[in-house]
């Protein structure tokens, strides 16, 4: 079965729409878009509106919003990379540029819309302060919630600028990239992604009880860490173990109790 | 028919991409060139060139009347080499030195700090953090180079067409999306592309010609029609236009001037 995965990002949401389409058409690959949060929202009983808006807004600095974001994106990960595990797929919109990481088969796209199109008929200066803005609230977005810049080029494989190639021609770029070698699924990449979903879904399963959970997963082997007082440890790690380890794909669950004041440094992925 | 830019880091195979882009398309490929031919023109040391362009200047270089020279001589050098189209340049700003030019394709390339860190150890012989620290650093002056000439920050990928990241995607790869791009009708010369050529080849060899004794002049050319604008007053608008107009009839494709004194000079103006 071929997992190729077009990932695309953008400036304009509009572009973004239209050039997912046009690469899933000229490629005969099926579109993942937010029309998944439907799915999110009967899965995980979060409201649509509260899905949109995790993906759109930055939360206020209320602990009651921030959590909820959190949970909220927690749960269209984990979604988002299920489906992407299934077919060939161009995903967009569901930030999945930001958290399929390293995962080699994935070809990651932004698309930078010419200027008159973000500008719309407002005058220059007017319209330049508010792409601004738009700019930074995706930037303060992407940093706050996944401590990763969405308009740094490094985090993609290609930038396309429509401001003077047509979105044709852009799409002509993407197909064609995808087509080479290196965005071949192998049974590497394929199971970096496999570890991906496995760590998402166990970190959305646990998020009820351990909203600050950090999971890792390796083969069918899950590592978790959580904040909390050391004379709670076993029995932390043991309601722990009793969610995850009945879950599909899991094999072995390791958990760490970090005590909340003395937090020790584990490279652990989100 | 068009005229590349290619912009890179340190060892980031900018140049490897540049040289094969070039013999891909039969183009002259350039970088240094540039400066030998604005050192020999205008009788200054290569070795002040290079820093002119490569180091960001201080606060004092910034208002000084050398730095800006060095500059307007570079770009003069640039224009002339590009002039005739076919051409890769991979060196700093080039994107910036030749902006309004309509058939230019600006590409960056970009590639991981590990992967350049290794290439820097293997060529220089030095130590990981040496060949760091030097990247860095250089990195650091290059953006600071560019945002005190522009205003604009060269890692901004909404100043370039591409920007390709060699992870993934290799040299070669890099080498047949330019080759392919540059093939666009976006980037074919018309007649209206060859006049912006022509006019701003015009304006920069008036710029250069008119800089160490009026540094603040911004020079605008269309249709050989050349703007000259100037903060200072009216007394120094008649030097200007009287040394203009005996510049001029030295100069292809002039055949009118105009002063503009107290007047900033636009962005877009050389």
């Amino acid at each position: 079965m071929k997992l190729s995965i077009i990932i695309l990002s953008s400036d304009s949401v509009e572009m973004e729409k239209e050039i997912a389409q046009k690469t899933g058409s000229a490629l005969g690959y099926d579109l993942l878009d937010r029309r998944l949060l439907s799915v999110v929202e009967s899965r995980y009983e979060i409201p649509l509106d509260k899905l949109e808006w995790a993906l759109e807004e930055l939360a206020s600095s209320r602990r009651q919003s921030v959590d909820l974001q959190r949970q909220a994106l927690a749960y269209i990960q984990a979604t988002t990379l299920e489906e992407l595990l299934k077919d060939n797929l161009v995903c967009h919109g569901l930030g999945a540029h930001l958290y399929v990481l390293g995962v080699s088969h994935a070809l990651r796209v932004r698309i930078l819309a010419a200027p008159e199109e973000l500008m719309e008929d407002m005058s220059t200066k007017k319209a330049r302060d508010r792409v601004d803005r738009r700019r930074k609230l995706r930037q303060n977005w992407s940093l706050a919630l996944y401590g990763l810049d969405e308009t740094d080029p490094s985090q993609y494989d290609l930038v396309i600028s429509l401001s003077q190639i047509d979105t044709e021609e852009a799409v002509k770029i993407i197909t064609q990239t995808a087509g080479y070698r290196r965005f071949a699924p192998m049974t590497y990449s394929i199971n970096c992604l496999r570890d991906a979903e496995l760590a998402s879904r166990v970190r959305a399963r646990l998020w009820e009880q351990f909203p600050n959970v950090k999971v890792r997963a390796k083969g069918g082997t899950v590592v978790v860490e959580t904040k909390g007082a050391l004379r709670n440890k076993m029995k932390t790690a043991a309601t722990i173990k009793e969610v995850v380890q009945p879950m599909e794909g899991v094999d072995y669950v390791e958990v760490h109790v970090m005590n909340k004041l003395f937090k020790k440094a584990l490279p652990l992925s989100r | 028919m068009a005229i590349i830019t290619i912009s890179r880091g340190s060892y980031s195979k900018g140049k490897e991409v540049a040289e094969k882009v070039a013999k891909c398309l039969g183009y002259e490929c350039v970088s240094r060139e540039v400066l030998l031919d604005a050192s020999d023109r205008f009788n200054i040391p290569e070795v002040r060139l290079v820093r002119a362009i490569h180091d960001a200047p201080t606060i004092l270089e910034r208002f000084g009347r050398k730095k800006q020279a060095f500059l307007a001589y570079i770009r003069y050098s640039l224009a002339r080499r590009v002039q005739q189209d076919n051409v890769v340049y991979h060196g700093l700003a080039g994107h910036l030195l030749l902006s309004g030019i309509p058939h230019l394709l600006k590409v960056r390339i970009i590639a991981s700090l590990e992967d350049r860190v290794k290439s820097e150890m293997q060529r220089e012989g030095v130590s990981e953090h040496e060949a760091r620290t030097l990247i860095i650093r250089d990195d650091q002056e290059r953006r600071k180079w560019t945002q005190a000439l522009s205003g604009l920050d060269p890692w901004d990928s909404a100043l370039y067409d591409l920007v390709i990241h060699i992870r993934e995607l290799t040299v070669d790869d890099a080498v047949n999306f330019i080759c392919e791009a540059a093939q666009l009708a976006p980037f074919e010369t018309t007649p209206e592309a060859k006049q912006k050529m022509d006019d701003l080849v015009a304006a920069c060899e008036l710029k250069a010609a008119l800089v160490n004794e009026y540094p603040d002049v911004g020079v605008i050319c269309k249709y050989g029609t050349v703007l000259i604008y100037t903060k200072s007053g009216e007394r120094v608008q008649h030097k200007v236009r009287d040394r203009a107009r005996k510049l001029a009839q030295k100069i292809d494709g002039i055949h009118h001037i105009e002063v503009h004194a107290g007047v900033t000079p636009p962005p877009s103006a050389v």
